[in-house]
Formats: C-alpha cells, structure tokens, sequence
C-alpha cells in the first residue's frame, strides 16, 4: 500500500476528506487482539465509538481503494439505520466508479437499503433486475435471486 | 514535498478526533518489516 496507493493524490484526498487515518503496527496491542488480527494489510472502517463495520484484508490498487472505503463509509450509516445518508453515499460510487469490482455489492446494498427505508420491496426487486441485466455472475446476483419473485 | 496521508498512531486520539469531526476512521494495521 505504500509504494502505490496512500501516495496516490487521489487517495490522500479522500481520505482526508472522509476519513480520520489510524495506522498501527500488525503487533500492536490490544488492538491487534481486540480486532482479531491475521494477516496485513487489513483496513478496518471504525465508527466514532470504536465499532468495526467494514474490513479489508490485502492489497488494493487506488481505483479500487476509494470505492471500497465509500462503500465501508455506507455500510456503517446502514448499519447505524441511517438508510438515507447511505443511499447518498451509495449514489455518489455508482456515478464516480461505475467499473469499480464493488458495484455488484453496492447495487444489492441499494436495494436493502431502499427496501429498509420504504419498506417497499420494489427496491429489492429493482436489485435483483440490475444485477441480472449488469452483473449476473456476481456473487451478488445469486444473494439477490430471490428478490425476483417479490 | 510530496503530500502525503497524515496518521494518527493512536487509538484514543482517533476517537476523539472521529467524534468531533464526525468521522468514520480508517484503521490500517501494517508490517513495519
């Protein structure tokens, strides 16, 4: 990661922007132990009470770094039930990384999300018809096959 | 010089600043080597 992504201007910025950048030795204790740790890299998204909501195990380029952290930054509004802030956030990945390997996972977190906030399970359906008609390989695709029926 | 990504090396640091910033934070556990 630091020879080719956290130098990346692009990288940096959002970081700056969205983030608050904790960087500790894999050793490191408690935490180490408190997040169970394996392996390094692994990026862990917190939120402001210390909470993991998002982990990321291994090495990403900085086009699919961004994306993957919006898409942790999402999780954790979807998780703390804040649906409409993670729709916004879910909205700004698919218009700004449409190529990115985390849109199958973004589009199926949209329809939940949808889904959670109106409790219409058009949302859910409207998932499962854009990964069919997008990305019907995905892993994503096959969680989202019941949603046809809906 | 270079810009570059500014760490904090400490968890109780961190939460402060997420808090008052109102930010989730990245916790990067890395091989010094």
């Amino acid at each position: 990661m630091d020879a080719v992504t956290y130098p990346d201007e692009k990288v940096i910025e959002f970081i700056e922007n969205n983030l608050i950048p904790l960087r500790v030795a894999f050793n490191t204790q408690p935490l180490a132990t408190q997040f169970n740790l394996k392996w390094t890299p692994t990026l862990i998204i917190l939120d402001p009470e210390g909470k993991e909501h998002e982990r990321i195990v291994g090495f990403l380029p900085p086009d699919e770094l961004i994306p993957t952290l919006f898409l942790g930054i999402a999780k954790v509004y979807f998780d703390l039930e804040k649906f409409d802030d993670a729709l916004e956030v879910i909205e700004k990945i698919l218009n700004q990384f449409p190529a990115s390997s985390v849109v199958p996972e973004t589009i199926f977190l949209k329809g939940v999300c949808g889904y959670k906030s109106s409790h219409n399970p058009k949302h859910l359906k409207e998932a499962y018809e854009q990964l069919q008609i997008k990305h019907p390989q995905s892993e994503w695709a096959k969680k989202a096959y019941p949603y046809r029926l809906l | 010089m270079a810009k570059s990504i500014k760490w904090e090396t400490d968890m109780q640091t961190a939460l402060g600043r997420s808090r008052k910033e109102e930010k989730n934070i990245l916790l990067d556990f890395f091989n010094p080597g």
